[in-house]
This record gives structure tokens, sequence and C-alpha cells, in this order.
């Protein structure tokens, strides 16, 4: 992670070289303000949105055109002021600061209006040419709030665009209006004190530094960043003069400098409010309020996370099963069909027995590779995906933080490390680089290895809820002892991690929840479309190659070699069928494609209860994705990350096996 | 300025000297300006309150000295927290207006400590508040923490207790700030509290820092309704976690 910071380190704050053949639009904006909704809006290039803060974790850059002009649009993550608290903000800021953007488009959420001022008030000091975009200006008018955006426009002196962005409302205005962008008033007075010791500051900085005010003012900061940063570049002993004359100004000043801007700031920001705002004095209660306290709530939010969770296995069932079966009928049924008619000799034997394997048998790459994954997994990854959007798009994940805040407290895990560990439902690799967040060293590496470890991502949570929903009567039961088992192992193992592990600094838990919306059905159909496309593009090639690889080594004989070496540990210890063995390999290459033939195996009997809950509660500990074990070791270093997975992979073997043993002493009898 | 407001000047000086780990008698001089009067510090110097050493070179509180020191200190920043954070006075200028911006609990606590004084310097006639027709004796603390409000009351903040910079800058960015009503809205599993619109998780231990007006009269203005069953409460309360 170090290693990262630092190569971007050496082109940010300094050269001032910018190739400047194109212009550069960058979106900030508060966490949860739309900025990935107008960034697509803008540029037609979706990126994932959704309703919860830091869905975007990383920057993203695209190019579009805009009155006749191509630009560079960049969207970031979320972020609350130029001082920085956490590393994904700093990324944000060096981008900034690096690449000198030429318009920076500030997405606000209209019912946050005030904590989102704060952030102007940051980037006005920065003297870039600016527009706002008021997103979800319907919600405050319907909650009875009117907010006069000429008005505020008029008193920051930069465009301010009203918008839905979620309908793509407004996009032409704000197109129209980056042109126009200008340069803001910063009509903030500190101070004579503070104001002529930034002055002072920022004279005495380096020649090719940048924003010398706002850089300057975070250094009265106290800005632990920019301080090293200047450090390493220009030698301690300048520096040294420059922390000087700051300590100077602070005890000229005799009180908290930080306070002191803090509430300057803050009273321009409440003026600004005030004058630009009116509140209607009766408002019906909110549906959406009342469901938010209910969704939390030590009671009642218990009954609705089972209810979600219980409509979502319910639907995954049913209609993705039927969903199979049509697909299977009209797609994979003819074709397999037409490719024996086409290999079948006039005796009946099949001809060219090799190719025949090779394209539909056991391991054939169409019934194994392709046909896997579209008319097995990706009927449940649509239903799933469409449910799971709705729920992203309400707002209700966030809400489980304060639900879970009491047990992973327990586990060590106090303060920021809840959100990604939530958000890991989502997608494990997303939540691995949200822990960038995280100063704590313990409370990271815990809270990377239980994202890795037992929580189930979307995807593998629909393929689980898909196989299990085979099971006849007793799925209810499946679903709740493997799901059980993993949130029994996942306490466990947080529970260790935290007894061996050396406590640091507790981060404080100071987390914004976002507002329960009624979603846009529009915006969750093109989202699981994305991702239904995404996951084709990237895992269709990887189920076929996958297939191929196993039927190879199959007919070399390698795959029973495998199987006759790993038979003490499948049979013995994990009382699983020889050929979960394929299973197992083909979650190497991705957790999906491990479906198909667990699947098949259900329907062909060859798996019962016990051995199918075993199945599948090794399938989602057993082995990260890829690109999970990619963000392990960005975020904790190779060896660390390397080391996680092996470790990840031997307790899943080893707790799959104690399941089924216990499973096969307690229910066996009474279940086989 | 009189001779104690004059000492008492100096002695200031010599604590702030002190926090900045100087003690030449020069620092003293030039921080002081024209208000620098060498009788005040003999005279100091007989009351025991300071010494000179290095051929008085040196000077530094003694014992004493840094006794009296600490309770101006204390005076001068409580009030300063009065002025500046919980009546939000302006910082610099140090000028407030009192009587728009103090809470009538506020002012029917400092009517009981002054005993339910009936005029004022000038000799016209103090109104009349509710602790005087009760003739009260205790003054209850006008401030609670927010842990102590019932769950779906409101109450506007005085002042935050804050561990770290970092800490309040960042609640700061969420609004929660003095001036600003919160409502109470969960205590369990975590604390809930609405702020400015937007509902914000939070530890025990932060909010035990936030500290609240206890007044529901107060709110109306926000158009709440909180707690009409709070204001006959006479229980005597304390600030909660002002060290941490």
């Amino acid at each position: 992670m170090a290693g990262y910071i630092d190569s971007k380190k050496e082109k940010e704050w300094g050269s001032l070289s910018n190739p400047a053949e194109l212009k550069k639009i960058v979106i900030v904006g508060l966490p949860n303000t739309g900025k990935s909704q107008v960034f697509y809006n803008l540029t037609g290039q979706y990126t994932l949105v959704a309703n919860y803060p830091f869905t975007t974790v990383e920057i993203k850059k695209t190019k579009c055109r805009i009155d006749g002009e191509t630009y560079e649009v960049i969207d970031t993550p979320g972020l609350h002021c130029l001082y920085i608290h956490s590393e994904e903000e700093l990324i944000v800021r060096d981008m900034i600061f690096s690449e000198k953007p030429d318009v920076i488009v500030q997405c606000i959420d209209a019912n946050l209006l005030k904590q989102s001022l704060t952030l102007t008030a940051d980037l006005l000091e920065l003297g870039i040419p600016m527009v706002i975009s008021l997103n979800a200006i319907d919600e405050t008018s319907r909650r009875g709030v009117w907010i006069d955006s000429d008005g505020l426009s008029c008193l920051l002196g930069v465009p301010v665009i009203e918008s839905i962005a979620v309908n793509s409302l407004g996009t032409n205005q704000l197109k129209a209006a980056i042109s126009k962008a200008r340069i803001g008033k910063w009509p903030v007075k500190y101070g004579e004190i503070i104001d002529s010791g930034i002055s002072a500051i920022a004279s005495g900085l380096p020649e090719d530094i940048r924003f010398k005010r706002k850089a300057a003012a975070l250094l009265l900061f106290d800005d632990p960043f920019l301080a090293d940063y200047l450090t390493k570049k220009y030698g301690s002993e300048k520096i040294t003069k420059l922390t000087e004359q700051v300590n100077r100004i602070k005890k000229q000043f005799r009180a908290n400098i930080g306070h002191a801007i803090n509430n300057k700031r803050s009273r321009w920001v409440e003026e600004l409010a005030e004058n630009t705002t009116r509140k209607q004095k009766v408002t019906l209660g909110e549906f959406s309020k009342a469901f938010s306290r209910l969704s939390r709530h030590p009671v009642f939010g218990i009954p609705i996370l089972i209810f979600f969770l219980l409509m979502t296995f319910l639907l995954v069932v049913h209609v993705a099963g039927f969903l199979d079966k049509i697909l299977s009928a009209t797609l994979l049924d003819p074709t397999v069909g037409f490719i024996e008619a086409f290999f079948k000799a006039e005796d009946g034997s099949i001809k060219a027995q090799f190719w025949y394997d090779f394209l539909v048998g056991h391991y054939g790459i169409l019934t194994l590779g392709l046909f896997n994954a579209i008319v097995t997994v990706l009927p449940i990854l649509s239903v799933f995906f469409l449910m799971f959007g709705f729920l992203e798009d309400i707002g209700y994940m966030p809400n489980l933080c304060v639900l879970v805040k009491r047990i992973f407290g327990k586990i060590g895990l106090t303060g920021k490390a809840i959100m990604p560990l939530v958000l890991a439902l989502g997608c494990k690799t997303m939540a691995t680089l949200f822990t960038k967040s995280l100063r704590s060293r313990k409370e990271k590496f815990i809270a990377i290895y239980l994202i890795a470890f037992a929580i189930p991502c979307a995807a593998q949570l629909a393929i689980d809820m898909g196989i299990i929903g085979r099971l006849g009567n007793l799925r209810l039961l499946g679903f709740l002892i493997a799901y059980g088992t993993l949130a029994i192992v996942e306490i466990g193992a947080g529970f260790l991690l935290n007894k061996t592990i050396k406590d640091d600094e507790k981060s404080d838990f100071l987390q914004e929840l976002p507002a329960i919306r009624i979603p846009n059905p529009k915006a969750i159909i093109i989202k699981t479309y994305y991702r239904l496309y995404w996951f084709l593009k990237e895992a269709l090639p990887i189920f076929i190659i996958a297939a191929a690889v196993l039927f190879f080594v199959d007919k070399i004989g390698l795959l029973d070699l495998t199987k006759t070496v790993l038979s003490p540990i499948v049979v013995g210890w994990l009382g699983l069928p020889l050929d979960i063995v394929d299973a197992l390999i083909l979650s190497l290459a991705r957790h999906e494609a491990a479906a198909g033939l667990l699947l098949d195996m259900v329907d062909a009997g060859s798996l019962n209860f016990i051995q199918c809950v075993v199945a599948v509660t090794i399938t989602t500990m057993f082995v990260p994705c890829f690109a999970n074990i990619v963000a392990m070791c960005k975020e904790m270093g190779v060896k660390t990350g390397l080391a996680m997975t092996v470790a990840i992979n031997m307790s899943s073997f080893v707790l799959a096996g104690i399941l089924n043993w216990i499973l096969v002493f307690t229910i066996g009898r009474w279940i086989l | 300025m009189n001779k104690k407001r004059e000492k008492d000047e100096h002695i200031e000086r010599l604590y702030y000297m002190k926090e900045d780990q100087t003690d030449s008698i020069d620092a003293l001089k030039s921080a002081m300006n024209e208000n620098y009067d060498a009788t005040v510090i003999d005279e100091l110097l007989s009351e025991d309150m300071v010494e000179l050493t290095e051929d008085r070179n040196k000077i530094n509180l003694t014992k004493k000295g840094h006794y009296y020191a600490c309770q101006l200190i204390r005076a001068h920043r409580l009030a300063e927290r009065l002025l500046y954070d919980v009546l939000g006075g302006d910082f610099e200028s140090g000028a407030c207006e009192f009587e728009h911006i103090v809470t009538p609990e506020l002012v029917d606590s400092i009517c009981i400590l002054l005993g339910h004084p009936k005029t004022c310097p000038h000799g016209m006639p103090i109104p009349e508040g509710q602790c005087c027709k009760k003739s009260s004796r205790t003054a209850q603390s006008s401030v609670i923490a927010l842990t102590e409000l019932e769950v779906g009351q409101s109450a506007r903040i005085a002042y935050i207790n804050c561990k770290s910079d970092p800490q309040l800058h960042k609640m700061d960015n969420l609004r929660i700030r003095p001036g600003v009503v919160v409502t109470l809205h969960q205590r369990y599993p975590a604390y809930v509290i609405e702020c400015e619109g937007s509902n914000i998780a939070m530890d025990e231990e932060i909010v035990a820092n936030i500290c609240v007006w206890r007044s529901p009269e107060h709110l109306q203005a926000a158009g709440k309704e909180a707690g009409e069953k709070h204001s006959g409460r006479e229980r005597f309360r304390h600030g909660h976690g002002a060290s941490s």
C-alpha cells in the first residue's frame, strides 16, 4: 500500500508541467452524493452505482465530448474535506493536486446541503473553476425543503445545477454549465492572525508547490500526510524551517487554530444554507424514515433481515429454477441433441469420441463451460442481482452496521472496519480495497482476513442459494445449517485473531447511514444488466478454459491420480463423493464455475443432505477469488496476502470436515 | 488598570510561558510590551508568588504562584468555553450578545447561584423567573451528555469534548457541532443520532462526549415536541465523559 501511494506522490503537488491536451473534469463530493451516477450521465460509461457510501473505491477515468470539446472525466471515491482522515480520501486529494483539473464538478446531495458546503468551502479555496451538481432535488421538495439554487450560485460565484441524477434529469444543463465553470468567491476570513499566517507560510513554501494557500492552511492544521510528503521531497531542513514558522503562528494565536478555522467555515456554511433554503413548517412522517429505524432496531431489525434473506432465497430457488428449465429446454437440449446427431454413426455408436467428449462430455467445454455459465449460473445471478440491487438502492445494507456493531466489537472490530465487512456481502474485492481507510494494522488484518474467509460475496450467496434450493423440503434447514456454520466460523476466527494479535489504536465508529430511498426500477435493471454483462465478459472465458483444462487433465489421467491422492481427505474426512474434487478445482478458477457440477450432482442424487451442506460450506470458504487475492496482496503486502490465502484454505478443509462429522453424529441417522 | 488586575495579567503570562517552556525575564517583557511593570514583579516576589534565578534573568512561578495561576486560567478558559463554544460568541472580538443566546435554563442557574437578585446594578428590576417563584436553591446542570437523552428526544449541542483534533474535524464534517439540534434515535446495539438530516451511527464513547442543553422548551423553535415530560424533572445531573 505504501508503495502505491509513494509512486503516485512523485507526480503530485509538484511538477508544473501538464500535458494539457485534454481538459480534465474531476467529479468530487461527499460519499453517496451521486458522483458515479453523474459520471455515467456525462460519459455513458457505467460504473457501479448504489445507495451507500463508498460504492466507488478507486478512481475511474474516461473521455467524453461536451459542447464539441473532448474532456477527460474522472470519477472519485467520496471525500469529506481536503484535510484528510483516511487513505482513500488521500487518493482523491492527491489526484486533485497532481492532475490539476480544469473543472471540478462537485456533487451535492440536496438533502445534506450543509454537510456538502463544508467541502465546497475547501474546494473554493483551491481556485479551480467549479460547477455544482445539486442532486436528489426531487427528494428535498417532497420533504418540504426548497433550495434556492440561483441564490446559491450567486453567493458562491459558481453555476449550481439542479438535477435528479438517477433519472438523468439535469444532465444537459450540467454539460452546458461545464464550459461556463467559474472560479468561485472565497468569502471566508479566518481572522487577522490566521490569514496573515497563511500568507506568510504560503510565501515560504517551495516554488513549485501548487495551491499554496491551501497547502499553508493544511500545514497550520497539522496535516500529517502533507508534512511527510514535503519532508520526503524537499529534505527535512527546509521543512523544519516551515514547521518552526507554523509553530510560531500557532503560539501567537494562543488557541487551537483548527477549531477556529472550522468555526469560521461552519458559520459561513450556516449562513449560506440559511439564506438559500426554506423549510416547510409541517411535513408528513416519512415511510422511509420509519423503515430505516425499524431495519436497524435490535428487535425488529432481525425479522426484517430474515425476511429479505428468505425472500431472496425463495426468488432464487423458484424463479431461477424456472428460468433454468426454460433455458435448458430451448438452448441446452437442442444443442446437445444436434451435436449428438452430428457425431452419431449409423450403428448408434459415437464417432470421434474424443471431440464429442471435448464438446459435450462430462467435462465438455460446452456443457461445463458455456452452458454451465449461461443456463445454470446466469439465471441464478440475474434473479439474485435484481434483488440485491434493490436492497442496495433502498440503502438497506449500511443499516446492518448498527445491528452487528456489538458482535463485531467482540471480535476486535470496533470502528471503521464494520462497514467493509458489511460491504463484503456485495463484492469481497471492493470491500478489501475499502479497508484502506483503516489506520490500525490490527483491525485491517482482521477485517481483510474475515472478508476473505467465510463471508459469501453476492455471487457466492446466489449460487449457494441455488444449490441448497435443490434440496427439496429440507432446503431451509440446509440453508440455516450452512450459513449458521459460516457465521460461527467467521465470529470464531475473528475472536481468535482478536486474542492473538497485539492491540494497537482503536478507531472510532462514526458512520453515516444513507437515507432509505424508493429505488428507481430502471436504475436497478441497468445495474443488473451491467453486473451480468461483466460476469459474462470476465467469467465466460474462464469457465470455458477451466472446463478445457479439466478435460485434458482427465484425459491424461492426472485427474484420477489427484483424486486418489485426495481421497482420504475428501471421502474420509469431508465425507464427500470423490467427484467433488472437480468442483473444487473449478472453484479455483472461479467460484461460480463449480455451481454447474454441484447442481448436477444434487439433481442426480449423488449428494445427500449432509454432503450438500458440507460442499456449500467448503466452496464458500475455500480460496477467495483471484481478484480478492490480488486485493489482499495489495493491501497487506504479497507475503501476508498469500499467507492468509493458504491459512484460509487449510482452515476451510479442517472446519468443513468438523462440520461433516458433527452433522453425521447428530442428525445423520435421522436424515439419511 | 487596578493593581490586582495587573498582577493577574503578569501571572497569567508567566503561566503561558511555562506552557511554552520559556522562563527568561526578557521573554516576559517582550510578551507583555508596555504592560510590563517591574514594581509588580517586586510585589509578586514579596508575596512569594514568583522566584527569580540566574542573576534575575530567569523568572518562574512558585508553587503558590502556580496554584493561583491555575485558578485564573481555569476561570479564563471556562469563560472562553462559555462565550465561544456554548454561547457561540465571536472568538476574536470577544463580543457576544449574552441575552440573545443564553438559554432560559442557564439564566435560571445563574439566578439561583446569585440568590435570586431583585434588581440589576443600575437599580432596575429584574423580572422574576420560574426559579425565583419556587425559590430554588439547587442549580441544575444545564448541560448533559447526549447519552442521557431518551430515545426520540432532541437537544441542541452545547459543546463537544473531543479526544483528538481529527475526530473533532470529522464530527465537524458531519455537522455535529455546537448549536446544532440532534435527535437520539437508537441506543442499542449502537447509538444512532440524526443531525442536519442525516443519520449517523456511532460509539457510545463519542456520544457521551457530546454535551447538549437539557432544555426541551428550547427546542420548540426547531419544531420538535421533544419530551414534555422532561421539564418537571428535578434530578441533579453532571455532564458526562468530560475527561476522555
